[in-house]
């Protein structure tokens, strides 16, 4: 502060001034102290308006500010601490009541998606086709747009050649999964299944078709008409006998034997 | 319905039914409420899963999906039980029961609350894949769940013996684990619950493969890589 003689004493404003200046090198001094002791925040906080200049003090001796010191944080009692205490019971909303409901409404589904809904006997839960849901498995039956119906057996389709075969075999229509073309197009083609009966007093082997035996002539023509051995099932002989003849394979074969 | 009401005070007055449980106060009626609850919803989630196939289905699911959880609870329940003995707890084998029986009740009610949802993609979608993993994601969340209650549970009935608390804390992890693993596996020896649409009714199919390469085979479907044999 600049000196002064009790002659020319200052005015008031200019007194003022002074003070002011005071402060405001007081305050630069007290900044520069606490920039030293910590970094400076992002944005400074809103001062309060300057003091009046009456509580305006001397300035503080430069150096670090003292700061309070931290208390630990309180942790929270929890479940299984001494001092827990349980939060007070909350009032019932009938939570019961709506349980049950919804017991009665679930079940009521269950039974409304199990009752048949066409004439086919399928119920709701049931009506969508499934073939997107098939697992690719042996002894599958598959039927396209056309008659056919096939089954597969090491990835290979073999066409059922007669519902004689289709029921021998021991199908029934409810394990008929109808697929694209397009699906069974992804397959190759087996063997066709034939069901080819022999009774052990007799050397002859027939095809059973459309409710008629067809004998075979020989093996070159049972070879040529892709039969396997494995597929012969023997019958009795009077079983055969009782089976209406239908044409021989080949058809020029003459006429059939009797088993 | 009175037997339901032990629903709402597990769902919103958990801390005073596990303190009713350390206190062993009606721990009989409390499990016997418990249990004819969480029968009567696994039951009729069992008849919804079931029901995609054949009604012999639908009614054979809905036995055996309590079955399923009841064996799990009743198989897993002595481990826990002497581990926790091991480790300083002083809860008796009843006590345990009752907790884990919670955590059931708690899945069976999850599980009720979605059985709405799973009938809308049982009559919109056909896809035998989808419905299986769909399924296994509801069982797996609302296990968790229950899970979680039998953790908060047992935190709190087994306040009394703080002697080896961290330890049990340990064991009760890796108990959840065994569960996990020991349902899986009941789960798939108990199958179908759902039933392939191309398979005949089975009660039980013949044992093979597992639960889990099962799932990664109908994930690997639903994706396109391949399709299950």
């Amino acid at each position: 502060m600049v000196a002064q003689s009790p002659v020319d004493k200052p005015s008031t404003a200019e007194q003022i001034l002074d003070l002011l200046l005071d402060a405001l090198a007081e305050r630069q001094q007290a900044r520069r102290a606490q920039a030293r002791v910590s970094p400076p925040p992002a944005a400074p906080p809103l001062r309060p308006a300057s003091p009046p200049v009456e509580q305006i003090r001397p300035a503080a001796p430069p150096g670090p500010v003292p700061r309070p010191p931290v208390p630990p944080p309180r942790r929270e009692p929890e479940p299984g601490d001494e001092d827990w205490q349980p939060p007070p019971r909350l009032p019932s909303i009938n939570l019961g009541k709506t349980l049950g409901r919804l017991l009665i409404l679930v079940a009521g589904l269950v039974a409304l998606i199990n009752i048949p809904v066409n004439r086919y006997g399928v119920s709701l839960a049931r009506i969508l086709p499934d073939s997107a849901s098939l697992i690719i498995r042996d002894g599958l039956v598959l039927k396209g747009s056309g008659p056919e119906i096939y089954v597969l057996e090491d990835n290979k389709l073999r066409w059922i050649s007669s519902l004689e075969a289709f029921e021998y075999f021991g199908y029934t229509w409810d394990q008929v999964h109808i697929v694209d073309d397009k699906f069974l197009e992804g397959f190759e083609k087996g063997r066709p299944i034939y069901v080819l009966l022999k009774c052990p007093a007799s050397p002859h082997i027939y095809r059973l078709e459309n409710q008629q035996k067809r004998w075979i002539k020989d093996i070159d023509t049972f070879l040529a008409e892709g039969h396997v051995w494995e597929d012969v099932k023997f019958v009795t002989c009077d079983y055969l006998r009782s089976l209406p003849d239908g044409p021989p394979i080949p058809e020029d074969a003459g006429p059939p034997p009797q088993p | 319905m009175k037997d339901l009401a032990v629903i709402e005070t597990i769902l919103r007055n958990r801390h005073h039914f596990f303190i009713e449980i350390r206190d062993g106060v009606e721990l009989k009626e409390k499990m016997r409420a418990m249990l004819i609850s969480s029968i009567l919803f696994l039951a009729l989630y069992g008849g919804v899963l079931g029901a995609t196939h054949s009604l012999w289905q639908t009614l054979s699911s809905a036995v055996k999906l309590p079955i399923l959880f009841l064996l799990t609870l009743v198989i897993c329940t002595p481990t826990l039980y002497f581990f926790n003995v091991l480790f300083g707890s002083n809860q008796s084998l009843t006590q345990n029961f009752a907790l884990i029986l919670t955590a059931i009740t708690v899945t069976a009610v999850l599980l009720l609350s979605f059985a709405p949802i799973v009938v809308f993609f049982l009559l919109t979608t056909a896809n035998y894949q989808f419905f299986k993993l769909l399924n296994v994601a509801i069982f797996a969340i609302c296990g968790a769940t229950g899970v979680t209650f039998l953790s908060q549970g047992m935190r709190l009935v087994s306040a009394a013996g703080k002697e080896g608390a961290s330890a049990r804390r340990w064991v009760l992890r890796l108990w959840i684990l065994i569960y996990a693993f020991v349902g899986s596996q009941m789960a798939w020896t108990l199958r179908p619950f759902i039933g392939a649409p191309s398979m005949k009714f089975e009660l039980f199919r013949q044992l093979g493969g597992n639960f889990y390469t099962n799932i990664f085979a109908s994930i690997g479907e639903i994706l396109g890589f391949f399709v299950v044999r």
